[in-house]
């Protein structure tokens, strides 16, 4: 609110210059602590050690095969949280009595971290991408399930009563008061699920080698090839990133009606 | 109970989204169809020989259509090859000799790769520049990285202690990977370190020194790592195991004789930089497994109490 549209880094074009600055003197930072001897460069290369080391992976196919297997892992398993967390919190959300018979099982299931489950889906799915996916799903699920539980609860008691009073359907009841209520909790499920999706997908790929940049970091780590993995760790900032970008323009498209996107400054 | 229904139908429904294709049982092969083989390796030399022979044409010229999984370690190979996901799998002796005194249903079925048998061998048990231990028999009381505890670096480590007179029960180990051990030593944060290639080089170029070839002085000519199967694969399609050991032995045997074309393929499936990849000492691959040295390791894994009950070796080789 106050920097407001006529702040000094209000102007899109400003903020995104102040964002490089920024990144650019990271950079600059990690490329000088190496070489003044701050850290042992054997371990800690250079930037423009690590950016040469990855405009040469850029030239192989089986880095373009692992980023493919990567974004097709967390796309998959976020579509499967996102679908499932949507229909299930809705129905658990507008149904007092299932909601009161499940809240304490996820309240018992949500706190297992996703990464306690890899041996067990090690033993039932090998290093395949179905159990890093198992533990893309487990982990964003209940980051959806959860905002839209909220949202359905939050539904404004004169606007149920109005619906009630035209004696709306229950179809048209979801459709017109609950879905637009619980719509920016959901949104708000979806970007968290899409960062914890990816950490989720490159954890499985580093710890369990199902194929994917994770795999490739930890090939890289076993080859001693230290500014290649700085690379590929690199490669899965820039996805996160990605992924942010996306979620958060689609956040705005489907939200275009609503408060908080309507206030909100364009970055 | 209604919840606890909820929580099981619920956790069932989240693990069979994800359960598309990999069935579990093996199947007998098909005639004319060439039988899909997955193996757990390990992405480190070693492996060499069965990508070598992949890319020779050893295994589609007997039917068997590979694919070759890197997975971190035997931890994840193990299991999946019991539970059929993998046909077979790529381990040490001292993790399947530990498997099987577990009861789980393992058959050796390949040599995997040996020390060189001589001074100069593809792992060594180093120290630090500046250190002043010479000997492995001055390590009593210091501590050693390993990379996996209760395994076959601590058995061969207290190997070389013994050999050069020192208190082989003094030694501590510590829990290391591979790739943080060199950084680890040259901090000083262990007193010694037992490094496999490609980390000998590294080690080597910060400038430590080797004090022991740990792998030749456990057993002459030792047996480091085989290729194993499940017993129910053994049962279901013994013809398949037959032309997968045929193929392994004529792998190991290319690979033994074209070190050259050995370290070609090692650039291929690691990222190990291609100056360091001339200079690596490769492990042997003889074609044979050294049985006596399996039962040497076994006796000694016994000895330090890795084994609480005499390993059965002949039932696990084949």
């Amino acid at each position: 609110m106050t920097a407001g549209k006529t702040g000094r880094t209000g102007k899109p074009a400003g903020r995104v210059r102040l964002g490089l600055a920024g990144l650019l003197g990271f950079a600059a930072l990690l490329e000088l602590a190496p070489r003044a001897g701050v850290v042992p460069e054997r371990y800690a290369p250079p930037t423009s050690r690590i950016v040469a080391a990855l405009v040469e992976q850029a030239g192989e196919q089986r880095f373009w095969t692992a980023l493919a297997d990567t974004a097709r892992t967390w796309a998959t398993g976020l579509a499967i949280a996102v679908v499932a967390g949507v229909a299930l919190g809705v129905l658990i959300g507008a149904t007092p009595l299932l909601r009161a018979a499940t809240a304490s099982t996820i309240e018992f299931l949500r706190p297992i971290p996703s990464v306690a489950l890899i041996p067990l889906v090690v033993v039932l799915y090998g290093a395949t991408r179905s159990s890093t996916l198992v533990l893309v799903v487990y982990a964003a699920f209940w980051q959806v399930l959860v905002q839209v539980l909220h949202g359905v609860a939050d539904i404004d008691p004169v606007a149920r009563e109005t619906a009630l009073s035209y004696r709306l359907g229950r179809w048209a009841r979801v459709r017109w008061l609950v879905w637009p209520t619980a719509l920016p909790y959901a949104m708000t499920g979806v970007r968290l699920a899409a960062s914890v999706a990816l950490i989720l997908t490159i954890t499985g790929e580093l710890v369990i080698g199902s194929p994917g940049l994770g795999r490739e970091i930890a090939v890289a780590q076993t080859s001693g090839a230290v500014p290649q993995m700085y690379a590929l760790v690199l490669v899965t900032g820039l996805v996160g990133v990605a992924a942010n970008l996306v979620t958060r323009g689609a956040e705005r498209r489907v939200l275009a009606w609503h408060p908080s996107v309507r206030a909100e400054v364009p970055v | 109970m209604r919840r606890n229904l909820t929580a099981l139908l619920f956790v069932t429904a989240l693990l069979s989204t994800a359960a598309c294709g990999g069935s579990t049982t093996p199947a007998p092969s098909q005639p004319g169809q060439p039988d899909k083989v997955t193996v757990g390796v390990i992405p480190i030399l070693d492996v060499a020989p069965i990508y070598l022979g992949e890319q020779q044409g050893f295994f589609s010229s007997r039917d068997i259509d590979l694919t070759l999984t890197p997975a971190q370690g035997g931890a994840a190979i193990v299991p999946a090859v019991v539970s059929g996901q993998y046909q077979f799998g790529f381990s040490n002796v001292i993790s399947l000799l530990l498997a099987q005194s577990t009861g789980l249903p393992l058959k050796v079925v390949s040599n995997g790769n040996n020390s060189t048998g001589v001074d100069e061998d593809f792992a060594a048990l180093m120290v630090k520049a500046d250190s002043p231990i010479t000997s492995p028999a001055d390590l009593a009381g210091k501590t050693v990285a390993a990379n996996t505890l209760k395994n076959i670096v601590e058995t061969s480590v207290r190997a070389s202690v013994r050999k050069a007179g020192g208190d082989a029960a003094a030694v501590r180990f510590t829990e290391l990977p591979f790739p943080d051990q060199p950084a680890a030593l040259e901090a000083g944060r262990v007193d010694a370190v037992f490094v496999v290639e490609p980390f000998q080089q590294a080690v080597l170029a910060q400038g430590g020194r080797k004090i022991a070839s740990s792998y030749v002085d456990a057993a002459p000519n030792l047996a480091v790592a085989l290729y194993f199967t499940s017993q129910q694969l053994i049962a279901a399609n013994p013809d398949l195991v037959r032309r997968f050991t045929e193929a392994m032995k004529e792998s190991l045997a290319y690979a033994d004789s074209h070190p050259d074309e050995a370290r070609a393929i090692i650039g291929t499936y690691t990222q190990i930089a291609p100056e360091v990849i001339a200079k690596l000492t490769l492990p042997k691959w003889p074609a044979e497994i050294n049985r006596e040295s399996v039962r040497t390791l076994a006796d000694l894994a016994t000895e330090d109490g890795l084994l609480t009950k005499p390993a059965d070796v002949d039932a696990l080789l084949p």
